[in-house]
């Protein structure tokens, strides 16, 4: 399958389409995190497409970290089960997205580049990279051939910090405590008809 | 019994699990080297290190726990062995924690002094003055590129169509850019020249709207692989008529030399290298204090444990050479000690195992050897105690140390009551052994070597002559009586031979009286026969006065033949000795037919009768009867001449320990025994009175021994005497020399 990221597909009215159930209460906007504000899946061209927007916040040990040289890397996680009455669900697909912030002292940039497939984009702000992080508009989920008609499907999607990537020692700080601990909780909704979970 | 470890399951699992905690702990030392070498790759391992270790902690912990619980338990029970053990884990341990805390402070000062060697304030300053220039020097160019984009835009100016791509395409080539685009607000792209054969990228949205804000952009650009790009955009500057659409912006790349790039990259790597080893120092430092304290912890863990290990290890075969001492102190030869390893403490139990061999070998000879003794000295009891001869064995210090029955029986001691008495002790129990210890004194202290004589014992009315032999016993080797000279005690041996000596003056008597009988009662029927033809012949031819003396001479020669012929007739008769006819017999029917006799007779003295009934006896009754009849006539002829004599037989059952007796007594009211005659009243012409043979007691002492009975002759308190004579109830012999056998079966026959 196909994990190609590609912004320029698709136009920005398919936003439109966007769940934003979670928009509805005031921001929480100053506690450090990640939240996943909406998420929702489109069929087109035979493809299953997921679109995102979810909210990165960086806490202070991060920031810091970020600061001083290391990069952060950012695992998006999505998973695609088949629904059954009285069996456990089936899984159909997993796809995992790793996109790395890093800051550049030289260009005084932050760098978004995509591990899966290579594309980067410098930005002048942290809050510009953050943004360009945390929107998606067409990641392709799976070939709609393999999904069977009349089933129900669930995806499911959580965005975290992936600690295995940080450097030895401050693995063991984030093994021990919290300060590098930043994930979102899952997020679900129905392939078809987007309703949440 | 061999003594076994019961516990060699748990003695490896201490060990195993000991062992595997070490191992574990070595891992984490030599995670610890390569810590230095790939920070990253510790990273991965280390939660699994982690547990791991604290799973091999909590083992070891535990393994010390179980082993200290057990050796506290047993030191309070005083375990042997237990205290041993406990000074061993203790030595281990605290051999071990001193260089082990040593080392733990010195590498902590290694680890903290030398991080922060790495990092030095000068050299920071340089990288930040290093990056800054790079910085500076691409930014110059930066704003050199983004004056051509602003000459750029201006040629291009109304451009549109077809003109525009044309001439972007013109204008890109000049200016060596990589690309260049025109677009209008909300991105969208009007015409674009690209080297790359791609499509244009837009802008970030935060360029954009300083692009708006500024109506300029510039920006340098990493690539990656050490390649950076200028990005600039500018407004391009036309005059827009009222309602035209939004102001349009060229966006222009340019590529910057591989070999600045290169160098500008190097600086920044450099530079981030360092700030992220600056900001990672305080975590890095953390992460070796809690490895090295992890390595501590195991290593005093293992420490300990081994200690345990090592110390039951050592302490094992002393515990059981212990146990195995307190077991032979006890008297169980019988321990055998598993065998150790092939060091001292290995040889000091085969020694061990050899030496309680060795012991019990010993003990069961010495035990053979005292049964055997034991033996020896109980068939030698038993023939002492066979023997009629006495023996009395003193020892050095004068205390009698064996004295069979028959020497107790002879001197009237019960030496089975007094046993290790003294000399002195025994002398005060009675006149027969004070007398015979006085006679013997000398001798029974081992005083001569070798001595062979006769002791005559008198004691108030008896008399007992000993045949004595005495010899000095050899001292025992082990005792210091032997290393002074002196001799180990003396052993007394003597016979009581009275009755032997009696008996052969009796048997000399008999032969005596046999050849009187023999040589004299031959000659008196002549001599009567002489005299009575003397008278017949010539008494009728004398005269009246001749007559009278030839009659008076022959009358006397023939009463005093007559006489002699009584007293050859009472030789006789006690030489006379016919076989013993053992039946029996009604002894108070014979006794009332004898005194009947003497009743009858005028101007004897009076005999009384005190006769139980039913006194059934084994005896001769010839003999009995004659016994009777000379006691009776004794009795009588002792009270002659006095007009108030009387007479009391008696006989009656009297207890005799294992065998019933009947005594038969005869006591007169005359003048008595004198003092004299006393101890030799049976023996033959020994008598008090005018008449008689003197054979009739000693006869009656034959018979009565001839039926192994006793008779004796006591003063009555007021006056007379009584004779005593004793039957067994079931008849016995007695042979010459003394011994008692049943009298029926063998009979026996007076010796001729």
């Amino acid at each position: 399958m196909q994990q190609h990221q590609n912004r320029h597909r698709l136009p920005r009215v398919a936003l439109a389409v966007l769940l934003a159930l979670s928009l509805a209460g005031p921001a929480r906007g100053q506690e450090a995190g990640i939240e996943i504000r909406s998420a929702s899946t489109r069929l087109e061209e035979g493809v299953w497409y997921l679109a995102a927007r979810i909210d990165y916040r960086l806490n202070r040990d991060t920031l810091e970290a970020l600061q001083n040289g290391i990069p952060l890397t950012f695992d998006l996680r999505v998973e695609l089960s088949r629904q059954r009455s009285w069996l456990p669900d089936e899984d159909v697909a997993e796809l995992r997205q790793d996109f790395e912030l890093s800051w550049q002292p030289l260009s005084r940039s932050y760098l978004v580049r995509n591990k899966n497939s290579g594309d980067q984009r410098a930005h002048t702000t942290l809050f510009a990279a953050l943004n360009y992080l945390g929107v998606i508009t067409a990641l392709p989920l799976i070939d709609a051939a393999l999904v069977e008609e009349g089933e129900e499907y669930e995806v499911r999607l959580r965005a975290a910090l992936d600690q295995q990537e940080l450097p030895g020692p401050l693995r063991m700080l984030a093994f021990w405590g919290d300060d590098f601990t930043l994930e979102s909780d899952w997020f679900r909704w129905n392939l078809r008809t987007g309703e949440q979970r | 019994m061999i003594a076994r470890d019961p516990r060699p399951a748990r003695r490896y699992a201490t060990l195993v699990l000991a062992g595997g905690a070490a191992l574990l702990a070595i891992g984490a030392l030599v995670l610890l080297g390569d810590y230095a070498s790939s920070v990253a790759d510790f990273g991965r391992r280390h939660v699994l290190i982690l547990a791991v270790n604290a799973v091999a902690a909590v083992v070891l912990l535990a393994v010390i726990l179980v082993n200290l619980f057990r050796l506290v338990r047993d030191y309070r029970r005083r375990v042997p062995g237990a205290r041993l053990r406990a000074r061993l884990v203790a030595l281990f341990v605290g051999l071990t924690l001193v260089p082990l805390f040593v080392v733990y402070f010195f590498a902590l000062q290694f680890v903290s002094g030398g991080i922060d060697s790495w990092f030095d304030s000068d050299l920071e300053q340089e990288l930040s003055a290093a990056l800054r220039l790079s910085r500076e020097s691409l930014e110059v160019q930066a704003t050199s590129r983004l004056s051509q984009t602003s000459a750029l835009a201006a040629a291009i100016g109304n451009l549109d169509g077809e003109a525009l791509s044309r001439a972007l395409g013109v204008l890109r080539a000049d200016a060596n850019a990589d690309e260049l685009t025109v677009f209008a607000a909300g991105e969208r792209v009007v015409a674009s020249s690209s080297r790359l054969d791609a499509l244009p990228p837009t802008l970030a949205e935060d360029a954009l709207e300083e692009l708006q804000r500024t109506q300029r952009f510039v920006a340098l650009e990493p690539q990656g692989g050490a390649r950076y790009q200028v990005r600039t955009a500018v407004q391009i500057p036309v005059e827009l008529p009222a309602g035209a659409e939004a102001p349009r912006y060229l966006q222009a790349v340019f590529p910057v030399g591989y070999r600045q790039g290169r160098l500008a990259d190097a600086v920044q790597d450099t530079y981030t290298r360092y700030a992220e080893l600056r900001f990672l120092r305080g975590p890095l430092k953390d992460n070796l204090v809690a490895t090295l304290s992890l390595v501590l912890l195991l290593s005093l863990l293992s420490a300990a444990a081994g200690a345990f290990y090592l110390a039951r290890r050592l302490a094992s075969p002393i515990e059981s050479l212990a146990a195995g001492t307190e077991a032979v102190a006890k008297g169980d030869f019988d321990t055998r000690l598993p065998p150790g390893a092939a060091d001292e403490v290995g040889f000091l139990i085969d020694s061990f195992n050899g030496m309680i061999e060795r012991l019990a070998r010993a003990r069961e000879e010495s035990r053979t050897s005292q049964q055997q003794l034991e033996r020896e000295r109980a068939s030698l009891a038993a023939i002492l105690g066979r023997l009629s001869t006495g023996v009395i064995a003193t020892s050095a210090d004068g205390r009698v140390r064996i004295a069979n029955d028959a020497a107790g029986q002879i001197l009237g001691v019960d030496f089975a009551a007094r046993a290790g008495a003294t000399l002195h002790e025994i002398a005060s129990t009675g006149p027969l052994a004070r007398e015979f210890i006085e006679a013997c004194r000398s001798h029974l202290e081992g005083v001569h070597p070798d001595w062979r004589g006769q002791v005559e014992l008198r004691t108030g009315k008896s008399r007992r002559i000993l045949n004595c032999a005495s010899s000095t016993l050899p001292g025992d080797p082990g005792d210091d009586t032997a290393a002074a000279g002196r001799t180990g005690g003396a052993i007394v041996v003597f016979d009581d031979v009275t009755e032997l000596l009696v008996a052969q003056r009796e048997a000399a008597w008999g032969e005596v009286a046999r050849r009187l009988a023999h040589e004299i009662k031959n000659p008196l029927t002549p001599i009567r026969l002489a005299a009575e033809r003397i008278r017949r012949r010539y008494l009728p031819a004398l005269d009246a006065d001749d007559g009278q003396v030839l009659d008076r001479s022959t009358h006397t020669i023939v009463q005093q033949v007559e006489a002699m012929r009584d007293m050859v007739n009472a030789f006789s008769e006690y030489a006379r000795s016919p076989a013993v006819s053992i039946a029996p017999v009604d002894l108070g029917q014979l006794v009332r037919e004898v005194a009947w006799l003497y009743r009858a007779q005028d101007g004897q003295p009076a005999v009384t009768l005190d006769v139980e009934d039913g006194l059934k006896v084994e005896a001769d009754a010839v003999r009995v009867r004659q016994l009777l009849h000379n006691l009776i006539r004794n009795a009588q002829e002792a009270l002659e001449g006095m007009p108030d004599g009387a007479v009391n037989v008696g006989a009656r059952r009297v207890p005799g320990g294992e065998r019933e007796f009947v005594e038969i007594t005869v006591e007169d009211n005359g003048p008595g025994i004198g003092a004299e005659v006393l101890t030799s009243l049976f023996e033959p012409y020994v008598t008090s009175k005018k008449k008689g043979t003197g054979l009739g007691l000693a006869i009656v002492k034959k018979l009565v021994e001839e039926h192994g009975g006793t008779v004796a002759a006591d003063n009555l308190p007021g006056k007379g005497a009584r004779l005593t004579v004793t039957l067994p109830v079931q008849a016995t012999v007695r042979d010459p020399l003394g011994e008692t056998r049943p009298a029926r079966a063998e009979p026996w026959r007076e010796r001729a």
